[in-house]
């Protein structure tokens, strides 16, 4: 932490009355809202993994108006849920996140067009209008045109970016020929919405070879040499691995639980079972660890961005095996 | 702790400064020093807290940074500008200004709209921003017409209710003088009620430069081309380059008083006969 | 009451428009989703599909009475589903701002009037302050304070204070400054202080500004504590309704949540309304 939070929190803290707790204190900060796409902390947390590593874990849920990377930042939280290429580039901008698990093997992440918008390949995309999410997720599809050699500028040789809101409306309602989804969420809106997989052309991130990792644990660099934080974390991550693959046997359970635990209650029973059976299908195969191979074709697809790159050199010391090594074995 | 000092001690100045300033009689300049001595001690203030207390530059950065940032980006801020101010602000703010000086003028003649419609226009200028951005959004496309439409929904209120004010402040005295004048109501309204509503009229339409420019930035966050202020403000916190976002926000600033001033100044011409225009 | 007439009519006119509306914006939805389904619409057919899409581009008034009455009536206060719980804690938040912003603007509109430097140099700064857009640097006030320790209402709260003091203080030292000369000479040959000047003088005269500008504020100080819900994590507040309804595309719950927060500001700057007729009457300055 820096110098003024430190000065300043030693003041709040002392102003403040508080309880001794017997276990240790962690913040986790979602990517997002609560929902099934963190569902394996819901239930580490709902059934006592948490607990059982002496552990006592807030998790603070996301949105659209919070950068998990500037709340670590900021010390609002110990750890964050966040997406590699997000990540890096903080990095690359002076804040040193470090990777320490890496739930989420494949990545859920494509493009889904309307066929009747004259989409049947990607060679079809000049000229048409996308959508994309920003806020830390245009990275893996600027990556993506550049590949293709298609400007993002606009015009009759390049695509028209659209910066879209959260749901997916621009596609129902053709403003977009395109709009970025996750398999697990957006899609399933698009399907609720009346559309039916006949009526659009999918093109899956990983199937089109510019994955990135999604869904990542990372900390920061100075939480990992204080020893008693560095052994926080290894409990927290073997809880969580824990609640992964319990989610993973179990989704409707898991989905039950992260509905109990939606503070705004605008969540729906069969959305999120739905989706945490497409989660299971992203964290299976892997067992937390990062796996260096994986790492490197995200850096590669990630420094491959043409003239305008998300990084404009590879990473040093952003992921470590340290914390993993000691939870898993 | 030496850059917390060097703060405290350019601001103790600057307040001085500005003391003995203000103390002169009043002139243009010492009317445009005054603000701008403030303001810069201001920053001052921050680039010292910012650099004493070693804030990460990713929470907040120093205004140095910004300015250098500022400099190297003038294309961007310049495109961005003429989308958000130019084509969805400036259109939003006329038409809303003229829907709302018709609809008031409509309440005024008609006793039976204004006890009908003020009440339900208090119920629908309380309908929050935030939600009607992205259904304006859903209805209006994604580029500047939606923007349009939330400026016009957001500045409809304030000057509605600021025109209706103004047209009940002339009195029963003066009214009455027209009528011995056999002035009609269009005389009378063009005569003495509108003039006379002209300093309440202006506090609503000042109100509303802040609420267009606002509207605008807010509306592009929910979806935009690739292009704008908001657009910008919101990507560039995802992606942690907080430098560009205080740039644009000055750019937003900069605008939205100059618009504010512009209007200020026009309500000094128009109202140099009500006496706050003359202490 | 006499306005109870015309205020049903222009609901009534308006309510028709809406159904009207209705009709015309979620008529491409309709046509497409026959077209794929391969049939072909009766007007009739049409009419009534229009006003039961599951998301419409405009729902229709029965759809959004229907979901506003199951999450206030049918719920339980205390569900988290309840619209009346998240209302409390998006009240909670305005009320505090409001109160904030109003102590604020006052406070800033009498030490502009009386004191020459701050008339000069913190006015145009006040004007500034709000042409920075709060719902771009929110998240960044509500990182800050959580790094301070402070949490919960009070940031929001902040947010909320931030939108509603502007309109105070312009309407105030409008209002501050409206006696004219005539009076103010007046008040001198009475041997006036500059205090009780301003405690029969200025402050009196400054009331209809003074209510004009509350009204606004309150609306803006609502605006402000919804914005502020959003960095927090969107999770309980009618903002986070809001948004989780933008979010999942689910119009009619956006609809419910607006409404309801509209009928909140309403209810607000109605009761404002109120105590503004009560105290212009006493005072004698009835409009």
């Amino acid at each position: 932490m820096t110098q003024f939070t430190k000065w300043i929190s030693a003041a709040a803290l002392g102003a403040m009355a508080s309880m001794a707790h017997a276990a240790d204190d962690l913040t986790l900060q979602l990517k997002w809202v609560t929902q099934a796409q963190f569902g394996g902390y819901y239930v580490a947390l709902d059934k006592g993994f948490y607990e059982e590593e002496g552990l006592n874990v807030t998790i603070k849920p996301g949105g659209p108006d919070i950068a998990p990377t500037q709340v670590l930042a900021g010390g609002g939280a110990d750890v964050t849920v966040e997406w590699m290429p997000a990540a890096l580039a903080a990095r690359e901008k002076g804040l040193p996140m470090v990777n320490i698990a890496q739930p989420f093997k494949s990545s859920g992440m494509m493009l889904t067009c309307r066929k009747d918008a004259g989409i049947s390949s990607t060679d079809d995309f000049v000229g048409k209008t996308l959508g994309v999410w920003f806020f830390g997720n245009e990275f893996p599809f600027l990556s993506w045109m550049s590949k293709l050699g298609l400007s993002t500028e606009g015009g009759d040789d390049g695509v028209t970016v659209l910066k879209q809101g959260f749901n997916v409306d621009p596609l129902l309602q053709k403003q977009a020929a395109c709009v970025s989804t996750m398999t697990y969420n957006e899609y399933w809106q698009v399907i609720d919405a009346g559309l039916t997989p006949d009526d659009l052309m999918v093109f899956k991130y990983e199937d089109q070879g510019v994955a990135t990792l999604e869904d990542g644990l990372y900390v920061l660099e100075d939480a990992l040499a204080d020893p008693a934080m560095e052994d926080k974390l290894v409990r927290f991550v073997r809880a969580s691995m824990k609640g992964w693959k319990y989610a993973e046997a179990n989704p409707d359970e898991a989905a039950d639980i992260v509905l109990e635990n939606d503070a705004s209650g605008a969540q729906t029973e069969e959305y999120q079972q739905r989706m945490m059976r497409e989660i299971a299908k992203l964290t299976a195969g892997s067992n937390g660890a990062l796996v260096e191979a994986d790492y490197q074709r995200t850096v590669e697809s990630l420094l491959s961005g043409g003239s305008d790159p998300v990084i404009t050199k590879a990473p040093e010391g952003a992921w470590t095996h340290a914390i993993t090594d000691q939870a898993l074995n | 702790m030496s850059w917390l000092i060097a703060g405290a001690l350019l601001w103790a100045l600057g307040w001085y400064v500005n003391v003995r300033l203000a103390s002169l009689p009043k002139s243009r300049l010492t009317s445009l020093l005054v603000p701008i001595i403030f303001g810069v001690t201001l920053i001052i203030i921050w680039e010292s807290v910012v650099r004493g207390f070693e804030i990460q530059q990713v929470l907040l950065p120093a205004p140095s940074v910004i300015a250098a940032r500022f400099a190297t980006s003038t294309s961007i801020l310049w495109q961005d500008w003429v989308q958000t101010v130019l084509k969805g602000m400036m259109s939003g703010y006329i038409i809303g200004c003229l829907a709302a000086f018709a609809t008031a003028l409509a309440v005024d003649r008609f006793a039976f709209l204004q006890r009908g419609l003020l009440p339900v226009g208090n119920f629908a200028a309380a309908l929050p921003i935030i939600g009607m951005a992205p259904i304006l959004v859903m209805w209006f496309g994604f580029d500047w017409q939606s923007k349009a439409a939330v400026v016009v929904v957001m500045i409809f209120f304030p000057i509605l209710v600021n025109t209706v004010q103004g047209l009940a402040a002339s009195d029963a005295m003066q009214r009455d003088l027209m009528r011995t004048y056999a002035a009609g109501y269009w005389k009378t309204l063009f005569k003495l009620r509108l003039p006379m509503a002209l300093p309440l009229i202006f506090n609503g339409l000042k109100i509303a430069t802040t609420l267009a420019l606002i509207g605008a930035i807010v509306a592009e966050f929910f979806g935009s081309p690739i292009r704008g202020m908001g657009f910008r403000i919101s990507t560039s916190v995802g992606q942690l380059a907080l430098d560009l976002v205080w740039a644009e926000i000055v750019v937003a600033a900069i605008t939205g008083s100059l618009f504010y001033g512009a209007v200020a100044l026009l309500e000094r011409k128009c109202t140099f006969w009500h006496p706050s225009q003359r202490s | 009451m006499r306005n109870l007439l015309p205020v049903l009519t222009v609901v009534a006119a308006l309510i028709v428009l809406w159904y009207g509306a209705a009709v015309w914006l979620n008529t491409p939805w309709a046509y497409d989703k026959a077209q794929r389904a391969g049939v072909e619409l009766s007007t009739t057919e049409l009419i009534k599909d229009t006003w039961s899409q599951k998301k419409p581009k405009l729902p229709a008034p029965h759809q959004v009475t229907r979901e506003i009455w199951k999450t206030t009536v049918e719920k339980k206060i205390t569900s988290k589903r309840s619209l009346i719980y998240h209302s409390w804690v998006t009240l909670s938040a305005t009320l505090l701002g409001f109160a904030l912003g109003t102590v604020l603007g006052i406070a800033l509109a009498v030490g502009i009037v009386f004191n020459r430097t701050m008339d000069m140099s913190v006015m145009p700064w006040v004007i500034t302050s709000q042409t920075i857009p709060i719902l771009a640097i929110a998240p960044m006030i509500i990182v800050v304070l959580n790094a301070v320790g402070i949490q919960g209402l009070l940031p929001k709260a902040i947010i909320s204070m931030y939108l509603s003091f502007f309109p105070v203080v312009v309407g105030m030292v409008k209002g501050l400054r409206s006696p004219d000369h005539m009076q103010l000479d007046q008040m001198r040959t009475w041997h006036a202080s500059a205090a009780q000047t301003f405690w029969r003088l200025r402050l009196p005269s400054s009331m209809p500004y003074l209510f004009t500008s509350l009204k606004i504020a309150m609306a803006a100080a609502i605006v402000g504590a919804i914005v502020g819900e959003l960095p927090t994590g969107a999770v309980a507040g009618l903002g986070a309704r809001l948004l989780a309804g933008s979010y999942y595309g689910q119009t009619i719950q956006i609809w419910s949540a607006l409404l309801v927060a509209a009928a909140l500001a309403a209810t607000l700057v109605a009761i404002i309304g109120l105590i503004q007729r009560i105290v212009l009457n006493r005072m004698g300055m009835a409009q």
